[in-house]
């Protein structure tokens, strides 16, 4: 599905927070007139992100609006004049110019987050507190339905190489690696034409299994590195970065284009044209779909990000975010489960876990709110692929108490009551 | 509203499938069963199936739709299995009872599915197998087909009928070919995975190859490998990480192979396995697996191994101690059946004694006498010890051999345990042909077995010989004919004894002047007792002691001369007891073995006539033996004799209290009395004596010739039989012979006093007056007809009674509500009846009161009416 243009909208509802961590501070007042890419909300903190206008015109509120998670946040609304005036950074022409901290620099003031879900600002990842020798790029993209990334490999590969020399660059990374599961032959032939030229970088073909794109899982299957319980990455010496993610800090350093647009997968069996689309943040959702030929009768659920880690969208008309990688409207055929039969201690989610961990315990012990006892059997292990809840033929929500589990225990933690 | 959170996908496998999954695989076995084992089979798994889906809908109480009964189709699955692991000739509700089991307690009472800790199936065949034993090894070869390949089976090696599945066993479990199938199917679906199976598998494969045994036989023989597949996978009872199913695995595998080797359990597969049920959360807890991120430390797996291996050994030396420490006189096994040792002896008045390190079950008759002795024997099976319980009869020959319990194959050395084969040993005794082929035929396919069941008879009767039946060497007599003549209780007895190939070939009584009657038992079986031991101890003829044991005594006296050598009770010349006392009977006591033994010693004309033991705490057989050897020798030496070897304590005992008697140390405690003889007061013909006895009235007829007593005949008792008949039996012949009353025969004492005493007043005169008192109506009333009424069970019954000539000539029922098929029949038997007696007949039984009613109307008639 190549990726197609959405129009700008009418009106942009660009929240303050899209990302891990703080919210930013705006700096417009409402009435003023901004610029495409221009900067809006300012980083208070380091782990923060700033945010930017992505279309031109006029602030027409500063309020909290509803997002498409039904929570309310703080956003910067946007009336659209339609005339797409930008608002340019610095354009570099010359990475080798470029020092470590320029690179982080530009990354922060570009608002990068990582794009491939969790939305953890880029310029923090870019400071690794550990030495690190390998930059490894995400292209594996594991969860079903979810394009967007690949198709932006096929489409925009030396970008993407750029990028990732970018950051090998920001954090003193001798190698860089693509990894790209065997089911993607064209991005694989289309990256190894580009990094021909390059001795240190490479393509790693995966095998195509989900979580294969979960970063622990990720630098296992292409290092042979394991992170330890509890650790980052660094802790093995790498870092590892979304292929959007990527393209966006090349657009930042030789475009001096901030972090306003994004390619969203809009699909699922109740999309008539399901499509891959790039799209100003702040387009409300429903748009999309429209775009996409509207809904084939009444979905079952609509969801932001895969069908696996992702969650349920309430309200329609929130905006996208920066890390918003798919939107996916899902039948009922394809959806629609009776949950929770009796455990039959089949095995099939400790079988596979790829963190290795015990999900039937876990997620008996988080629903009964046995906190500590599921704490020890490494509840914050738990990278909640989902695939203990997939693979369950009980229909057990396995992952969703686990996730209540995890949120109990802080809560606790946060009481005092657990030592 | 809470967000719904991921996965937005869901595997289409639910659990319905897997269940249906599981019938799937299981459906070449259910095949191979019908095929082999028929319309049985596929009735058994029906049975099982459709009970155990009724019962989970019934208790559940699910909706009434077929989707709504069927429900998950966990209970279908678990009916099959049920039903897979019972033989195909199993009864009817056995399936059915299994299935209740394991879906009302072993399922649903613990929570339902996924909450259960034993797998239904096997807890169900648990207690079936504990309960119904002879329900759960009744296995069936399929076709005819099999015998051919036994004899291969037998030598408990591999063979291809194992793998076909044309073997005899439960109906899922024979075909290995069809457990394989459903292997592959689970394995391909992916509902059960290696470890749990290969596990089990190869850790039975691997020590029945350090055990020397077949370890291919013992993989597919019997239920291993259908368990392995089927049973140790059960997901919701075995563990769910990784190396705990392996654990799991070979623990069942384990258990199966030591409780199969060590113990005498009828089944290794499904103990084991339920044990390792019960381990699962234990192995799970020390099984957790690593963590990604987390290196597991070496300890912690070395410990769960560690752990969980003791847990393993603790159970399987469990199964053994335990199996090993089965008290002895508890129900035992036998063919499957648990009895009590008191229905394998027929009677449950049997003792237990425990002598020379032997126990064994001594029956006694009337007398006292052992009739039946049972020992518990044991002797290496194939498998195991075979252990066997031998009854012996009175004159040590096999009563029964019954199969107290064993390990031997089902279907194979099993056969060896089967009545069709023990009732072979029935009738041998020590000096018969103990060997297959010979006395007893062996059984195809189980030749091993049924050589160690032969062998071990064989064994336990020598011992039982040695241990209480100490003999001479049977020394080779010279062939020949012998003489000898001893004096018996009537007079001489002479007799010959042939010797020919150094046994005693005959033994002939030339002459008696004994009791005819009394010693004629002792004439007919003591001779040829004598031939069949090659030995003149044999067991004397209770009743006829005194002529057995002088038989006995020629016999021996015979043999002198035919080995001129001495016997171990030899009469030798010795001091006789100087008889310090008069004519009369003396008490003495003395200490024996087991307590006090007290004897009367009756002294005639200076010497001993009579020993007769009074009391003693004296171990049975070893004292019988003393008894029965050393007082003849006594009386007939008038003085002490060589003690009987193996009961020297009784012996001596025997001798001092003797001695004592005589001595003059305690005064006569009976003076002689000159026999009592009845004063016969009626003339010749037959006179009737009634007595009461123990159970009701007794009557006799006597008849009396030339003022002697020449017959008596019991009319009619209400004696207990048995006991009775041996007062009878005895008793009369006695009377007869004393012309006198004469002593009580014990055991039968109240039968012996009315004998005694209708007897004597049969002789006496007395008993003619006594004649028809109550036996007519008395009719004082002028011919006529007479009505009169009693009270039956319903109501009035009314009668009328004709009298003509001072006698009822016809009664004619006026009104009656008595239930026609019971009273009105009892009215139709009792007219004629009570016309034909002219007086009172018995109550026609199961109408007592419509009977009584009769009578009351009948003699309301004759008194109190007018004629009418």
């Amino acid at each position: 599905m190549p990726i197609m243009v959405l129009p700008a909208p009418d009106i942009a509802v660009i929240p303050l927070q899209q990302h891990i961590g703080a919210p930013c501070e705006p700096i417009v007042a409402v009435g003023d007139r901004v610029k495409m890419g221009q900067m809006i909300g300012q980083a208070s903190q380091f782990i923060c992100a700033s945010v930017h206008a992505s279309v031109s015109g006029q602030v027409i509120a500063i309020e909290p609006r509803s997002l498409a998670n039904g929570n309310k946040v703080p956003c910067v609304v946007i009336k659209n004049d339609g005339r797409d005036e930008m608002a340019l950074g610095t354009k570099h022409t010359d990475l080798k110019k470029l020092s470590a901290s320029d690179i982080r620099q530009a990354v922060k003031d570009a608002g990068i987050v990582g794009m491939g879900g969790a939305g953890f600002p880029t310029h923090v990842k870019l400071t690794p507190p550990k030495p690190v020798d390998t930059i490894l790029i995400n292209g594996a993209e594991c969860e079903p339905y979810l394009t967007c990334d690949h198709r932006l490999m096929v489409e925009r590969a030396p970008e993407m190489v750029q990028g990732l020399l970018a950051i090998m660059k920001a954090v003193g990374a001798e190698k860089g690696i693509i990894g790209i599961e065997a089911n993607k032959p064209d991005a694989i032939a289309e990256v190894q034409k580009v990094i021909a030229e390059y001795s240190n970088l490479s393509v790693a073909s995966l095998q195509v299994r989900y979580p294969q794109g979960a970063e622990k899982q990720l630098i296992k299957a292409i290092l042979g590195r394991e992170v330890p319980s509890g650790g980052l990455p660094a802790d093995v010496g790498c870092v590892v970065s979304n292929v959007h993610t990527a393209i966006a800090v090349y657009e930042a350093l030789m475009k001096g284009k901030s972090s306003y647009e994004r390619v969203v997968t809009v699909s699922g069996g109740a999309v008539v044209d399901p499509r891959n689309v790039l799209v100003r943040v702040g387009t409300p959702i429903e748009d999309l779909f429209e775009f996409c030929g509207g809904f084939l009768g009444q979905p079952e659920v609509v969801i932001c990000g895969g069908p696996m880690t992702g969650w349920e969208i309430k309200d329609l008309s929130g905006p996208v975010v920066k890390n918003m990688s798919g939107v996916l409207a899902l039948t009922r055929e394809e959806a629609a489960f009776d949950e929770n039969h009796p455990c039959i201690r089949c095995g099939r989610c400790v079988d596979s876990c790829p963190m290795g961990l015990t999900p039937n315990l876990l997620g008996e012990y988080s629903d009964k709110g046995m906190y500590s006892e599921a704490e020890q059997l490494h509840l914050k292990d738990c990278i909640e692929c989902g695939l203990c809840s997939y693979v369950c033929p009980a229909k057990r929500a396995l992952v969703t108490w686990i996730k209540k589990g995890k949120a109990g225990l802080a809560a606790e933690k946060a009481k005092g009551k657990v030592s | 509203m809470q967000n719904k959170t991921g996965p937005f996908l869901r595997n289409p496998l639910t659990i319905d499938r897997i269940m249906a999954d599981v019938r799937i695989a299981l459906t070449p076995a259910i095949v191979a069963g019908v095929i082999f084992f028929g319309w049985p089979a596929l009735k058994v798994l029906l049975l099982s199936t459709l009970s155990a889906i009724l019962t989970e809908a019934l208790l559940l109480r699910a909706p009434l739709t077929p989707k709504g009964i069927f429900g998950d189709g966990s209970a279908a699955v678990t009916g099959l299995l049920v039903g897979l692991i019972l033989p195909p000739t199993t009864a009817w509700w056995v399936p059915v009872l299994g299935s209740v089991l394991a879906i009302a307690l072993f399922k649903l009472a613990f929570g339902g599915l996924g909450h259960n800790i034993f797998n239904p199936a096997l807890g169900a065949r648990a207690v079936l197998l504990l309960a119904f034993t002879s329900q759960m090894v009744r296995f069936r070869a399929p076709f005819e087909a099999v015998t051919a390949a036994t004899p291969l089976l037998s030598t408990r090696s591999f063979s291809w009928p194992l793998v076909w599945g044309n073997v005899g066993g439960s109906i899922g479990e024979t075909s290995v070919i069809a457990v394989l199938l459903g292997a592959a199917y689970l394995l391909y679906r992916g509902h059960i995975n290696w470890r749990n199976p290969v596990g089990y598998v190869g850790s039975a494969f691997v020590l029945a190859l350090l055990w020397g045994q077949d370890p291919w036989y013992a993989i597919t023989a019997g239920g291993l490998l259908f368990a392995a597949v089927f049973m140790s996978t059960d997901m919701v009872t075995s563990p769910v990480t990784p190396l705990g199913q392996l654990i799991f695995g070979i623990g069942c595998g384990v258990l199966t192979m030591v409780i199969r080797r060590f113990t005498s359990l009828p089944e290794g597969v499904t103990f084991a396995i339920l044990t390792m049920n019960a381990l699962s959360p234990a192995i799970e807890a020390l099984t957790i697996p690593r963590i990604f991120g987390l290196r597991i430390s070496q300890e912690t797996l070395k410990r769960g191994i560690a752990v969980t291996t003791a847990a393993v050994v603790v159970c399987a030396a469990l199964f053994v101690v335990l199996d090993r420490s089965k008290p002895d006189a508890v129900p035992v096994f036998s063919l499957g059946e648990y009895l009590p040792i008191g229905e394998l002896l027929g009677t449950d008045d049997y003792e237990v004694v425990d002598e020379n390190g032997v126990r064994y079950f001594l029956v006694r008759d009337a007398e006292g006498n052992p009739a039946q002795t049972a020992f518990v024997a044991e002797q290496g099976g194939f498998n195991g010890p075979i252990r066997l319980l031998i009854s012996l009869d009175a004159e040590h020959r096999i009563n029964s051999v019954s199969v107290l319990d064993h390990s031997e194959d089902p279907g194979l050395g099993e056969l060896a345990t089967r009545p069709e084969f023990l009732a072979q040993f029935a009738g041998l005794d020590k000096g018969s042909e103990f060997a297959l082929g010979k006395d007893i035929q062996g059984v195809t396919g189980a030749t091993i077995s049924s050589r160690a069941l032969v062998s071990g008879v064989q064994r336990a009767l020598e011992q039982f010989d040695r241990t209480f039946f100490p003999q001479e060497e049977a020394g080779a007599y010279a062939d020949g004919t012998y003489h000898a003549q001893v004096d018996s209780f009537g007079g001489p007895l002479e007799l010959e004894v042939v010797v020919s190939g150094g046994k005693i070939a005959a033994v002939n009584v030339l002459k008696h002047s004994d009791t005819p009657g009394i010693s004629d038992p002792a004439y007919a079986n003591v001779p040829q007792r004598i031939v069949t031991a090659n030995s003149p101890q044999v067991e004397a003829v209770s009743g006829a002691t005194v002529s057995s044991t002088s038989i006995m005594k020629a016999v021996q006296k015979a043999l002198d001369q035919a080995s001129g050598d001495t016997s171990a009770v030899t009469v030798e010349e010795r001091t006789g007891y100087a008889i310090a006392v008069g004519d009369g009977v003396y008490r003495a006591s003395a200490e024996g073995f087991g307590g006090e033994l007290v004897l009367d010693v009756t002294v005639e004309g200076g010497k001993i006539s009579a020993i007769e033991v009074v009391s003693n705490s004296e171990t049975p057989f070893i004292a019988s033996q003393a008894f029965d050897k050393l007082i003849p020798a006594i009386i007939e030496a008038q003085g002490p004799v060589d003690v009987v070897s193996g009961a020297s304590y009784t012996s001596k005992a025997i001798l001092e209290a003797v001695e004592k008697a005589v001595s003059g140390a305690e005064p006569a405690l009976v003076e002689p009395e000159e026999q009592q003889v009845y004063e016969i007061a009626v003339e010749d013909g037959v006179h009737r004596g009634k007595a009461e006895g123990f159970g009701g009235e007794l009557v006799l007829d006597v008849t009396v010739e030339g003022g002697r007593i020449s017959a008596i005949e019991v009319v009619s008792n209400s004696e207990t039989p048995f006991i009775a008949n041996q007062a009878f039996n005895k008793l009369i012949p006695a009377i007869i012979e004393a012309q006198g009353p004469v002593d009580v025969v014990s055991g039968a004492t109240f039968t012996s006093r009315a004998v005694l005493a209708a007897v004597e007043q049969a002789v006496s005169g007395e008993a003619a007056g006594t004649e028809e008192s109550e036996d007519v109506f008395v009719i004082d009333v002028p011919d006529g007809v007479y009505r009169g009424s009693g009270q039956g069970r319903n109501g009035v019954v009314t009668l009328d009674v004709t009298v003509e000539g001072g006698r009822i000539t016809a009664i004619a029922v006026v009104e009656s509500q008595e239930t026609p098929d019971i009273g009105g029949k009892a009215l139709e038997q009792l007219i004629p009846a009570v016309v034909e007696a002219q007086g009172p007949v018995d109550a026609v039984s199961g109408a007592t009161l419509t009977s009584k009613a009769f009578d009351e109307a009948v003699r309301d008639a004759l008194t109190t009416k007018e004629g009418q």
